[in-house]
């Protein structure tokens, strides 16, 4: 944590959203984001814009028929 | 010279069935991973039709080379490793390597800052309002070195340690790819949000 506690918490909050983080680094982040709403309202921010990239992105449609594809083109170059 | 005698031969007729069976096991196995590379191969190429070719290009490669997965290991890694291999083969023909930008000098709130300027809804409702489509161009502008990486752990969900094994990076060329790759995704979200303003 640097002094400022508050870019403390900017600079690692994406690693306390990969849990990457220390036992010991998250109870300082978590303490903080429980007086901090100025921090919290940001860490929401983050936490959603995370989940709706991941939402978005993990709904694409995988086509139909992809995986006997897949073993019909594989079958066809066996051996080449 | 002597025949070789009937038992070596049973022998080794066990082990090509055993071998086979094997890679039986192995190719329905890697199998189950195909609706993650095929997203994975969506994000990096941007085209369902590349996707689905990339994502049979891997297992062609990878029952080709089943030999070289050793068992009880990342199976997933290991395949995404040869989609990425393919990815890169495919872009080298096309010639579209990336350029490196820098995203460093934006802060960690650079969107949820340039939503606050332009006022009107709260920042979580702008996430909501942004569609599919916005979030899913706004990806594909990220420079595709930090694209991989923010595909591979925010997508694929893969360990930092295991995106380092598939790029063949260090775990800290991975995190500041990831960093920068984050920055950058903001900056397009931001110029997207602000495009479609309330």
């Amino acid at each position: 944590m640097t002094l400022d506690p508050c870019l403390g918490v900017e600079s690692q909050l994406q690693s306390y959203l990969d849990r990457q983080l220390t036992a010991g680094e998250v109870t300082l982040i978590e303490r903080h984001l429980g007086s901090c709403a100025y921090c919290r309202e940001r860490y929401h921010f983050e936490a959603k814009l995370r989940d709706t990239v991941k939402t978005v992105c993990c709904g694409d449609p995988v086509p139909d028929g992809l995986v006997e594809r897949v073993r019909l083109h594989c079958r066809g170059h066996a051996g080449a | 010279m002597a025949d070789p005698s009937p038992e070596t031969d049973q022998h080794s007729a066990s082990d090509r069935a055993a071998e086979a069976r094997d890679r039986v096991h192995f190719e329905e196995e890697a199998l189950t991973h195909a609706d993650q590379l095929y997203r994975i191969a969506l994000r990096l190429s941007g085209s369902p039709q590349t996707a689905e070719e990339l994502v049979q290009e891997t297992y062609l490669r990878a029952f080709r080379g089943w030999r070289g997965y050793r068992p009880g290991s990342n199976l997933a890694a290991w395949l995404a490793t040869i989609l990425r291999n393919a990815f890169l083969d495919e872009a080298r023909k096309q010639s579209r390597r990336p350029a490196q930008e820098s995203y460093e000098d934006t802060s960690e709130y650079y969107l949820y800052n340039q939503l606050a300027e332009s006022g009107g809804e709260p920042q979580e409702a702008v996430l909501n309002r942004l569609a599919g489509s916005a979030i899913v161009d706004s990806l594909a502008d990220v420079p595709p070195a930090f694209r991989e990486v923010l595909v591979l752990v925010d997508i694929g969900e893969f360990s930092y340690q295991d995106a380092a094994d598939i790029l063949g990076v260090p775990i800290g060329t991975v995190m500041s790819r990831l960093h920068r790759g984050r920055r950058a995704l903001k900056q397009s979200l931001a110029a997207r949000a602000a495009e479609g303003g309330p």
